[in-house]
């Protein structure tokens, strides 16, 4: 994988580091689309990353695209980068057309469908081209390219002033849906979300972190770096510690893609990286101390991330509910074989 | 700041096969006493230990012509998992096998490499790690046991303590003051070969809060120790000694002390009409133990490839011993009944060992607050 990483890194870094500008994150809390970063963003071909390359894709598969997406979560890229990755990816898996527009995946969890359903928390639905609806009736999962003469939607936003909408649909969902057929399951869908928003939350411990060393070694209390004092050493180490758990969990998450483990390896991605986001926030807060609480100081634009991102496609606890009851089907001989079969090949 | 390196490894071919012997010479060992599988890896059985002998499993990646297995890293992570999560009684080869023999590998003579390592691949001789003093327990540096230089040797003079399975050991790693301290606290120190069933050697057993008496304190008046048992470099003992903690802070054995536990719960538990918050326990719990063999065996996979990832074995020891203390303490909570301290068989034995044990969990091999003082170091915060 590392190749690949170096690949992605260098180039996107180069895109990413530009957005860190506070007045955009401000106008874009206010409600207006960074349209001038999402134009880059696409003439870079970067929406196409995952696809193939006579889709005029980056060939770089969902793979690629995690290591994308690590990278948004690590500059806290203001314009929205998993959803549209993980639609377009979608659109092209079951073969319908594909075009450079903001396309938004959501996976409808109710199995009545019926007419004028409700789904809270949509990102970016205000702005997208579509949404890519994906559902199970019938015991089949069907999917359902939608437009926005087809629902409603009513703006709100996470803690970290991210488009987070409501949508009403004004169309049954099953009007012009075209069934998956073995291609890929709605849960295998919502997983790939929950490591989408894994990964991001992995890259923005990484920032975390490296912006509360740097803190620690400049910042002087008492006659001496606070950094020096062993307290505030105990506290940074364990943050360290989990923002390299998460990265190993995402890392490990993103090889066993397309495997019989993929969906374990994610659910143990998200749960790991949403414990640690509650750890590095409030660890970093607590280091530096009231400069951090200020909205100028860009300690926030991450940790209000964390706060929101760890809950988004499932908290860890709900994820830890549905992992312990994968654990619990086991008897006492097939515990320890499932977990070796993870790490091997 | 450098970033820490998990990269996640697979294991092959190679390992699978080795794991399936491994689960096949289990599967044909009588069932290991309930009393005895958590921390098994400090349950001491010569016998057994020269079973896992027979098959090749002690001194698994040293070179062959030392009698070793000629296996990679990864191979031995297999072996060693498989038997600590099965409860074995791997305690007395354990220190020989892990940081004893790497140790005379890396700075060894090679009169003693080709004295010991056959003797330790055949289960023929147990090592003891001689380091903390009454006075001197994270505080390393500080130790008072002297060697002084005489003919053709060394006399030693002091004490150790904390020295598990010492009485049962034929030798031991013994680090001791060759020069006064100075100024750089680290300077003058050296690592001798001492054979404990030497003259002048006396031994106290201690015993510990779980009921256990493989600690001792161990004393030693005017014990010759000759120049070809001195380890290394005379005074350089410190880097040698921080080298040998680096292989012996990463290994599975850092959270799979309660692992029997955990399958225990998850036996009576599945049988039970399932309460969300039981599954959520179990869940994370499961999720953490997951991750932490991920970041163990990709430690095992650089110390193949010959790196020295000292940071990343301290972060693997903090979260695994973390996870092996909070394990009992969770599980208590969701398994309706009370720890036994008598109780032959069952969880309620098994929950009375892994509390009882846990205050040393994170005790040996260097504390918590050791280990985040070293990655904190790696931070460049010291």
């Amino acid at each position: 994988m590392n190749e690949l990483v170096t690949l992605v890194e260098e180039s996107a870094t180069r895109l990413f580091k530009d957005f860190s500008e506070s007045d955009t994150y401000d106008s874009m809390e206010a409600g207006a689309f960074p349209t001038q970063l999402w134009n880059d963003f696409l003439a870079d071909g970067w929406l196409r990353t995952t696809l193939a390359e006579e889709e005029d894709g980056a060939g770089l598969g969902l793979e690629g695209g995690y290591v994308l997406m690590r990278l948004a979560g690590y500059y806290a890229a203001p314009i929205p980068i998993m959803e549209p990755l993980l639609g377009l990816h979608l659109l092209s898996q079951v073969g319908l057309p594909i075009t450079d527009e903001l396309f938004i995946p959501v996976v409808i969890d109710n199995d009545s469908i019926m007419d004028n359903i409700s789904i809270t928390g949509v990102p970016w639905a205000r702005d997208a081209a579509g949404l890519v609806i994906v559902f199970t009736s019938n015991g089949r999962t069907w999917i359902n390219l939608m437009r926005p003469e087809s629902y409603i939607v009513t703006a709100s936003q996470n803690m970290a002033g991210e488009p987070r909408d409501d949508v009403q649909l004004i169309v049954n969902p099953l009007n012009g849906a075209e069934r998956l057929e073995n291609i890929i399951t709605a849960s295998q869908i919502t997983s790939w979300l929950a490591l989408g928003k894994s990964v991001m939350t992995a890259g923005a411990l990484q920032r975390v972190l490296e912006r509360t060393v740097e803190y620690a070694t400049e910042r002087s209390q008492f006659g001496r770096q606070i950094g020096k004092f062993q307290a505030v050493q105990q506290q940074l180490a364990v943050q360290a510690e989990l923002t390299s758990a998460s990265n190993c969990a995402v890392d490990a998450a993103i090889g066993h893609i397309g495997t019989t483990q993929e969906w374990e390896l994610i659910v143990c991605a998200k749960i790991t990286t949403a414990e640690a986001a509650g750890y590095a926030a409030k660890t970093a807060h607590a280091i530096h101390a009231a400069i951090g609480f200020t909205h100028e100081y860009p300690l926030q634009i991450s940790t209000r991330r964390l706060w929101s991102w760890r809950d988004e496609y499932g908290n860890e606890q709900q994820w830890s509910t549905r992992l312990g009851e994968h654990t619990l089907k086991f008897n006492n001989d097939g515990l320890w074989p499932w977990l070796t079969t993870q790490t091997s090949e | 700041m450098q970033r820490l390196n998990f990269e996640p490894v697979l294991t092959g071919k190679a390992e699978a096969a080795l794991r399936s012997d491994v689960r096949r010479f289990l599967a044909n060992q009588d069932a290991f006493p309930p009393a005895e599988v958590i921390d098994s890896w400090s349950v001491c059985n010569p016998e057994f230990s020269r079973l896992l002998a027979a098959e090749g499993w002690l001194g698994m990646t040293w070179p062959t012509e030392y009698g070793g297995g000629g296996r990679s890293y990864l191979e031995r992570y297999v072996v060693i998992e498989e038997l600590l999560a099965a409860g074995a009684p791997v305690g007395a080869h354990w220190v020989a096998d892990r940081q004893s023999g790497p140790l005379l590998l890396r700075f060894g003579t090679e009169e003693q490499r080709q004295h010991f390592l056959p003797k330790i691949v055949r289960g023929e001789c147990f090592f003891a790690i001689g380091m903390s003093e009454a006075n001197s327990g994270s505080d390393l540096a500080s130790i008072k046991t002297r060697a002084e230089r005489i003919d053709g040797g060394w006399l030693v003079n002091g004490s150790k303590i904390w020295t598990s399975w010492a009485h049962v050991c034929q030798q031991m790693i013994t680090l001791c003051r060759t020069e006064a301290p100075t100024k750089d606290r680290h300077a003058g120190l050296s690592q001798f070969i001492i054979d404990l069933d030497h003259e002048g050697i006396t031994m106290n057993p201690i015993k510990n809060m779980a009921g256990e008496e493989h600690f001792n304190e161990i004393f030693f008046d005017n014990v010759f120790v000759p120049d070809t048992r001195v380890i290394g470099e005379v005074n350089q003992g410190w880097n040698q000694v921080m080298a040998e903690l680096a292989f012996e802070r990463s290994g599975p054995e850092r959270f799979l002390s309660s692992y029997r536990l955990l399958e225990a719960a998850v036996e009576i538990l599945h049988e039970e009409d399932l309460q969300q918050h039981t599954s959520a326990i179990i869940g994370q719990f499961t999720a953490r133990l997951m991750v932490l063999r991920q970041m163990s065996l990709s430690v095992a996979n650089q110390l193949q490839q010959g790196k020295l990832p000292v940071n990343e074995a301290s972060v693997v020891k903090d979260l695994g011993t973390s996870f092996e203390q909070e394990l009992p303490d969770a599980l208590r909570l969701i398994l309706s009944t009370e720890a036994r301290l008598d109780a032959k068989h069952g969880v309620e034995r098994l929950l009375s060992d892994a509390i009882l044990k846990s205050p040393s969990f994170s005790l040996r091999g260097g504390t918590r607050e050791i280990l985040r003082g070293i990655i904190s170091r790696g931070l460049g915060l010291r």
